[in-house]
């Protein structure tokens, strides 16, 4: 790549300063004058009719400025898709799910809030409720939603080539059935909000976000004020994984005793109120048919997969398809099924996850292990015949312009010592392998693009002006890395305004894997497009053509001769004595197909890009506790383009954590009756350091032809892969297929303690 | 419940307080004296990042009484830097990439400040496991070890 003064470089992150020294301000930092402290009313029910609730003792309280129940709100349902609208943010009606948002109380302490809430008498009718798909499936079970028989919430269909045909060709065919529970997010910062109003009317609101413009639009709807009156700030966040993604009732409860009581309001959510009140990933049934050929290349598949949506819809039509789109974007398959049904439970909310789809994915992954064996195939050879190539389209007719699929594995592979490995390890070693392609930006309707500004001031320095969110990620260092770039200036010329919905334009938010790729072309193109007035200026001082002209080190020079050259500060003042303004404006548009839709239409270029993962792991297995110790983890993924290498390592680790050693070893969420056991943070296993492996990176870059510089998606393929390779792993180590995660001890030795028996009793024949 | 008045050392600033005897430090610390460094995750000790130095030695802020840090020096993040200048080990976690939302950073370096104090070489093992008291669910921690390793002795070797 060209001659760059930042980008692809390890620089230090601009924001991370602020966070080593403390003085960096999450949304439960914030003290504002004459704040009050929110709390919210729970439901103790997974499933009843609210007959009444009486605040009037609540209200009387001393020190309690404000209680609302569902009559204080418009009540609208709401969805992030049309045709999903099932969610009031205080429910009139009834509650589906123990811990769902019933009345909330703004106080002037803790102590106060909570002594009202037990104040506030509710009727309840409890209906009877059901807690598993199965359940919720069976013929007569109680309706959820009186508009969704059955309790299917979501179908999501896709059918190409002919699959039947396809088996009928096949050499060998089987079928498999893979689960896995619930998993929590678990971000560092609890979810908290502060809202005010201000004189005007409008709405100031500080909160998690994966893209303040994604909330300021329901909160505009729910609260009925134009959008340019809710103000969603910029403040640090704590982590997202995709828990982040849409409106919280927290939000919207928040706003709303902020508006009652004419004071502003913080509510911080206990451990235990993330837990269950905000998102969780799904938990999943997926039944795989796989037919290949004698070379091990899959001729046809057939995928049925159900997935427990809990009590509203949330971005089901996303999360149903998305674990399916990430293997068919990894591998080939041209004769393809695929029923995604998601179901109704009275059970807590699911959403986008970063990692998630693990039953799904390691069972696509895990099977090809299997057929291999059958074939006497290793899976890294199976992975490589079935990998996907450049320029091919997907079944669902995305083309891929960009593709380190195979570069991935053979890389992955030589630093893994595979070769070396595989077959050759000693009793309870494995090694195991996984691959996966996440999309970069898929449709998001009229938020699907982004745009920037840059002005500049008379010294030469800019603003940079965008919607685009940091999450933990590094996305403010990304931004000031390209402006900074394109313009010739250092970083400390750089002031950046971002992620505020007053003064930011439209953009898609950190979801869907897309602010490098959409928000930083918009950035790019902000600078290219100052740089260009900026030339303009400065051919006429240096009597050269603009095309002749570059920048660098604040300066404008000749390019073939470097001692003619004129500061930008020079430019700018020039610019501004003629009463020129000189600023950029850029704007990306993604280019995929308007007309695909999740359910109605999953056909068309469904991301303009995608990124392709593999990971290795190697772990020992102790035979008499189950443990597993996990040596080493290879991680290699083509990100197009590395823009800041470290930053995508810490992204590669990040996702190893959590999708391998967590996601597959320890994670998961106990159930009773509707009710979350493990809600807090003893009793819900994350990865600490000494868990964790030593870990390779390799960095792959295919240089995508529409990337910034060339870059796409990083990291996530990474999360999803790291699942797939430990519990190929493992399975290799104790030489069974075990085919519901996570993998715990229990089942781990149960497994160990069967194949012993069944070899027990072939040797007493 | 009768509120009590006491005095508190931290960051080398002595402060007057009279508070509920039943509050812990890090209430007082964030909502009393503003110093919101110190984060709340948990709320039950099993995440570190309420962690400040209770004379020299890490401990859960959500966990003590406001009444057990008496007559103790207490340093939290805000005092860690010598006015401009950030403290070594922040300055490695900045150069290592050691932090990314940046919420368990004023927990892990402290614990880490601690670690270093005591023991001025640790291993990679030693690292680990003197961290595993403090929970990042961003960074899969291995930036955080490399940071902490650069300034062991033992790194330098
Ligand atoms: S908040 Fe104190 S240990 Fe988690
Ligand atoms: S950096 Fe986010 S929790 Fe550690």
């Amino acid at each position: 790549m060209g001659d760059f003064s930042l980008i692809g470089k390890s620089m230090k992150r601009i924001d991370t300063p602020l966070k080593a020294t403390g003085q960096a301000q999450f949304s439960s930092d914030l003290m504002l004058p004459r704040m009050l402290i929110g709390k919210v009313l729970r439901s103790p029910y997974a499933h009843a009719k609210i007959l009444e609730i009486d605040i009037s003792k609540a209200e009387k309280l001393p020190g309690v400025k404000a209680v609302i129940t569902a009559k204080d709100t418009c009540a609208d349902k709401w969805g992030v898709f049309r045709y999903t609208q099932d969610q009031q943010f205080l429910p009139t009606d009834k509650v589906r799910y123990v811990g769902e948002e019933v009345a909330a109380v703004a106080a002037v302490d803790e102590d106060t809030a909570i002594q009202a809430l037990k104040l506030i008498k509710v009727e309840y009718e409890e209906l009877p409720a059901v807690f598993d798909m199965k359940s919720a499936l069976e013929s007569g079970a109680p309706l959820i939603h009186q508009d969704h028989p059955g309790n299917i919430n979501i179908h999501v269909n896709i059918d190409v080539g002919d699959v039947a045909k396809g088996f009928g060709e096949s050499y060998y065919v089987r079928e498999d059935t893979f689960t896995a529970p619930e998993d929590s997010y678990f971000q560092g910062e609890p979810y908290a909000v502060v809202a005010q109003y201000d004189h005007t009317g409008s709405l100031e609101i500080w909160m998690p976000n994966a893209g303040p413009h994604l909330k300021a639009k329901p909160l505009s709807n729910v609260l009925k004020i134009p959008l340019n009156k809710v103000r969603v700030r910029k403040i640090a966040i704590g982590g997202a994984f995709g828990g982040r993604s849409e409106i919280s009732p927290a939000d919207v409860i928040c706003a709303f005793l902020a508006r009652k009581s004419q004071r502003p309001v913080k509510l911080v959510y206990t451990r235990e109120e993330n837990s269950i009140a905000t998102r969780q990933a799904h938990s999943m049934i997926a039944t795989i048919k796989t037919g290949v050929n004698k070379e091990g290349r899959v001729i046809s598949r057939d995928i049925t997969c159900h997935m427990d949506g809990g009590a509203y819809s949330s971005t089901g039509p996303i999360a149903v398809s998305v674990p399916f789109l990430c293997m068919e974007q990894a591998y080939q398959m041209d004769n393809i099924r695929y029923n995604g049904y998601r179901v109704f439970t009275n059970k807590p909310i699911r959403g986008m996850f970063r990692t998630h789809g693990r039953a799904f994915a390691c069972g696509v992954d895990l099977q090809l292990d299997m057929i291999g064996q059958e074939l006497g195939i290793n899976p890294l050879e199976m992975r490589l015949r079935n990998a996907r190539k450049v320029g091919e389209f997907t079944p669902t007719k995305s083309y891929v312009a960009s593709c380190g699929m195979t570069e991935t594995i053979l890389k992955a592979g030589e630093k893994a010592s595979w070769n070396e490995k595989w077959g050759k390890l000693p009793p309870y070693h494995g090694i195991g392998i996984g691959c996966n392609s996440v999309q970069t930006g898929f449709p998001m309707g009229i938020r699907g693009g982004s745009q920037a500004f840059i002005k500049f001031n008379e010294e030469g320095g800019i603003t940079v002006i965008t919607g685009i969110v940091d999450n933990g990620q590094g996305n403010d260092n990304m931004i000031v890395q390209i402006a900074a770039e394109e313009l010739g200036l250092g970083v400390c010329d750089v002031q950046l305004v971002n992620a505020d919905t007053e003064v930011t334009p439209s953009d898609p938010g950190s979801y869907s894997m897309c602010e490098t790729f959409i928000g930083g072309n918009a950035v790019r193109l902000a600078a290219q497009d100052a740089k260009n007035k900026l030339l303009k200026i400065a051919s006429e001082a240096l009597k050269a053509s603009p095309d002749e002209l570059t920048v660098k080190d604040r300066k404008i020079y000749i390019e073939k001769s470097p001692d003619k050259s004129i500061s930008l500060s020079k430019v700018i003042r020039i610019a501004l004595s003629r009463s020129e303004s000189i600023s950029g404006e850029g704007s990306y548009w993604p280019k995929v197909d308007s007309k695909r839709e999740w359910v109605e239409n999953p056909s068309g270029q469904l991301s303009e890009t995608f990124s392709f993962g593999t990971v290795i792991t190697e772990v020992k297995v102790d035979p008499e506790t189950g443990k597993v110790d996990v040596l080493e983890v290879t991680a290699a993924q083509d990100v197009g383009y590395a823009l800041n290498p470290k930053v995508i390592e810490g992204q590669f680790e990040g996702g190893i954590a959590m999708g391998g050693q967590g996601g597959m070893l320890s994670e998961y969420i106990l159930w009773y009756n509707g009710r979350v056991l493990n809600p807090d943070q003893l009793d819900y296993m994350v990865p600490l350091a000494i868990d964790m492996p030593r870990i390779n990176n390799i960095i792959v870059e295919t240089i995508d032809p529409n990337g910034p510089y060339g870059a796409k998606e990083a990291g996530m393929s990474i999360a999803m892969s790291a699942a797939q390779a430990y519990c190929g792993a493992i399975c290799n180590a104790i030489g069974v297929d075990i085919k519901e995660f996570p993998l715990t001890p229990d089942k781990i030795l149960n497994a160990i303690e069967k194949k012993q028996k069944v070899k027990g009793d072939e040797g007493s024949e | 419940m009768k509120k009590i008045t006491l005095t508190l050392k931290i960051n080398d600033e002595k402060y007057e307080i009279i508070t509920y005897p039943n509050r812990t430090l890090l209430e007082i610390l964030r909502d009393d004296l503003l110093l919101t460094g110190t984060k709340e995750s948990c709320g039950e000790g099993a995440c570190g990042a309420c962690t400040v130095l209770l004379d020299g030695l890490p401990v859960r802020s959500c966990l003590l009484l406001v009444t057990e840090a008496k007559d103790c020096e207490i340093t939290t993040i805000e005092g860690l830097a010598k006015g401009e200048k950030l403290d070594p080990v922040q300055e490695s976690f900045i150069e290592h990439h050691a932090i990314q939302c940046g919420f368990c950073s004023p927990g892990m370096i402290l614990t880490a400040r601690s670690l270093l104090n005591h023991n001025p070489a640790p291993t990679e093992e030693e690292i680990r496991f003197a961290i595993s008291g403090n929970v990042c669910r961003c960074t899969g921690y291995a930036k955080i070890v490399e940071a902490i390793q650069a300034l062991s002795n033992r790194g330098r070797e």
